[in-house]
């Protein structure tokens, strides 16, 4: 029982962070058909810029909140530089190489600002040795309180979305952005918006990952953009709800498998879920099916 | 088909016999050239820069007090190729073609990991320059079927090799623990460190390795396996990786209250280690070459310690505390160096540019004042630290300040 809380919690807490990344992905999506695939890299911006001031004496909350400020703006520079241009040509692969383009010229960027080194992650929440006993088992703070954040966070956003004014803009032009701007709802400002919120949404996950991590480097984000886009797929892509689901249940068998069976086959397990949805119910657990009049 | 593979195979049998007859006479009767050029690839770039950037500074250190003294017998050093290989082991390979496509090259430092060094290895040995592995610590580098077996004849390790720090850390396991939980990075290094010390162990008559779990290099989070390890009620996990997951295992430890003692390789005495574990490095104890630990220092160690401090300063690769280097220095930085002056002793004592002279004068070298040890090789030995300059150290606190201390085995 002892082994199985612990797998839980963890599985719940890492799957939390998943949930958040993925809204992240999923209101570019939504906006704009456009998935960013720099967003690693964004979590490892929002990661760096807080240990990197909070190392030079500045407040915590402070660091928190410039560099998640940072990573909206990021996603901003994104959109205008990487993604406005190239979305009216037909087909993704220039919003693919753009998005891909910016990530790395972001891990480049760190690379030279801050060094290759891995550096520490201030204990902002807790430190490790914090722990709770709950069914016998010694659980962490740093995945209650990380768990607990994420998840709070991805429903705020989630109401949001479906009872302000703004959420429904967002939803409008998620359903017909041509549609959205005859009925004068300013898709433009819609689509920035989204941007901004995705990019604080990523520098907050980051923040969140690097406390459970330790210590933060220049290639950080990229292997838990893979995870939490497996983690939204499986959900749904276009549902926050799905999203929320789709990596906790990604953070949860990862864990269980990794306990149970074998760490060698957690990620493995990851992809076999991925493939099984998409073969099974291809737009997801919570997503809707798309209809294309031809 | 048969017919194919049978032509196929003795096509390159052809080949290789050809070009270890023809070496030779390209390299017959070389004076030594107006410089003395050198080769090197290494991660002087990327995440493990650690390594690379410090065996870098090694070699030029080395290359300046020789050339300080009027050069090899009178002949100027120079590094004319310093590549970045980030330990990407595809750019190792094309680093080290442009290395050995360049025939005025005399000697060739190697790439900092088991990974990009394995990759490069056989072209080194078919090429037949002397070769110098210097923090690699696999040792299937220098001896490619096993370490009682000869080793590649122009290949000379200066690393902590795996079968060295195992044996250390399995005569301390057999003596003070009763069930072992082992966990190891899964590369070339984790898996052979893992081999290494099972054989030890089993050798030592310590059957006592209850559990074994791996993990990816570069994880955030390791709950699975410190799970799996406490539920085999291990009395101490033995762990084998680089600094910076050890720490993310010492974060997972203390986040699970796992209490037992952490005994790791070499990684855990190093800066990413430490940046990362925090206060929780305290109890912790590893594997390292014990030559910055003595007091006071040896006379070869001090001079290079003085000599660094002047050029350096007191950096990352030397540590925080001013008056003596970190011991972790004598795997990122001291190794290169001594294995860049042992290079130039062997071309000195050959006086040529040959590689086969200047091979048999490296393993002609005995009791050589090195920084980490006195080396000696021979046709059958081509590395160069023993059991003897190995020791494992603990983290204690001193008043508010954290250091290491040996351990008695």
């Amino acid at each position: 029982m002892e082994f199985f809380a612990q797998m839980v919690t963890s599985g719940l807490s890492v799957g939390a962070v998943y949930a958040l990344i993925g809204l992240g992905l999923n209101l570019t999506f939504w906006t704009t058909r456009v998935l960013n695939f720099g967003q690693g890299s964004v979590l490892m911006a929002g990661a760096m810029i807080t240990a990197t001031m909070v190392a030079h004496g500045q407040n915590v909350y402070a660091s928190m909140f410039a560099s998640m400020t940072i990573t909206g703006v990021i996603l901003l520079l994104t959109e205008r530089v990487g993604v406005k241009p190239l979305i009216k040509a037909s087909g993704s692969m220039g919003w693919v190489v753009s998005t891909l383009g910016i990530g790395v010229f972001l891990q480049g960027f760190a690379s030279i600002a801050f060094g290759t080194q891995a550096i520490a992650f201030p204990d902002v929440l807790f430190s490790s040795g914090d722990t709770v006993e709950l069914l016998g088992a010694y659980i962490s703070k740093q995945y209650i309180a990380v768990f607990a954040i994420s998840t709070v966070t991805v429903c705020l956003m989630e109401l949001f979305l479906r009872k302000s004014t703004w959420g429904y803009a967002v939803r409008a032009v998620a359903h017909d952005s041509t549609l959205a701007a005859l009925m004068g709802i300013p898709v433009r400002n819609v689509i920035i918006f989204s941007y901004l919120a995705s990019g604080v949404l990523a520098g907050a996950a980051g923040i969140l990952i690097a406390q459970i991590a330790g210590t933060v480097d220049p290639g950080f984000g990229l292997h838990l953009l893979v995870l939490a886009f497996v983690g939204a797929v499986v959900g749904g892509m276009g549902s926050a709800f799905g999203s929320l689901l789709g990596g906790l249940s990604l953070g949860l068998l990862e864990k269980l498998v990794g306990g149970y069976v074998s760490p060698a086959w957690a990620e493995a397990s990851a992809f076999i879920l991925l493939v099984a949805v998409l073969a099974v119910r291809p737009q997801g657990l919570f997503g809707k099916r798309e209809v294309v009049k031809v | 088909m048969a017919l194919m593979k049978r032509a196929a195979k003795a096509l390159s049998t052809i080949t290789l016999a050809s070009a270890m007859f023809a070496l030779p006479s390209h390299y017959a009767l070389a004076e030594l050239p107006g410089m003395i050029k050198i080769g090197m690839t290494s991660a002087l770039t990327g995440p493990y820069n650690e390594f690379g950037e410090g065996n870098r500074r090694g070699v030029e250190l080395a290359v300046e007090r020789w050339n300080a003294k009027g050069g090899i017998n009178g002949h100027k050093i120079e590094i004319t190729l310093l590549l970045d290989d980030q330990l990407n082991p595809d750019r190792a390979v094309q680093n080290m073609r442009r290395i050995l496509d360049n025939k005025e090259i005399v000697g060739i430092i190697g790439p900092a990991g088991s990974g990009p060094s394995l990759a490069v290895i056989d072209m080194v040995q078919a090429d037949g320059r002397p070769y110098i592995n210097a923090i690699p610590q696999t040792p299937t580098v220098t001896y490619p079927d096993s370490v009682t077996k000869p080793p590649r004849p122009n290949v000379f390790s200066f690393a902590l090799q795996n079968n060295i720090e195992a044996s250390v850390m399995a005569q301390y396991l057999t003596k003070h623990v009763k069930r072992i939980g082992v966990i190891h990075e899964s590369t070339a290094y984790g898996v052979s460190g893992l081999d290494y010390l099972n054989e030890y162990l089993a050798k030592n008559g310590a059957n006592t390795v209850v559990a074994t779990d791996s993990y990816n290099q570069g994880t955030q989070d390791m709950t699975a396996q410190v799970a799996r390890l406490a539920k085999a009620n291990v009395e101490a996990i033995a762990a084998i990786g680089l600094g910076k997951d050890l720490a993310v295992l010492r974060r997972t430890m203390a986040r699970m209250n796992v209490k037992v003692p952490l005994i790791a390789s070499n990684g855990a005495l190093g800066q990413p280690f430490q940046e990362g574990a925090g206060e929780l490095v305290l109890g912790t104890r590893g594997t390292m070459i014990g030559a910055f630990a003595k007091r006071p220092l040896r006379e070869a160690t001090k001079t290079f310690a003085d000599a660094y401090k002047a050029k350096f300063g007191v950096d990352r690769w030397w540590g925080n505390d001013p008056q003596y280097p970190q011991l972790f220095t004598a795997i990122s930085v001291a190794n290169a160096y001594d294995g860049a002056n042992v290079l130039f002793e062997g071309i000195r004592r050959a006086n040529s540019t040959d590689p086969q002279a200047i091979i048999k004068a490296i393993e002609s070298i005995t009791n050589f004042d090195g920084v980490n040890a006195v080396y000696s090789f021979s046709k059958s030995r081509h590395h160069a630290l023993d059991i003897d300059g190995v020791q494992i150290f603990e983290y204690v606190k001193e008043g508010d300040k954290t250091r290491l201390q040996p351990v008695s085995n």
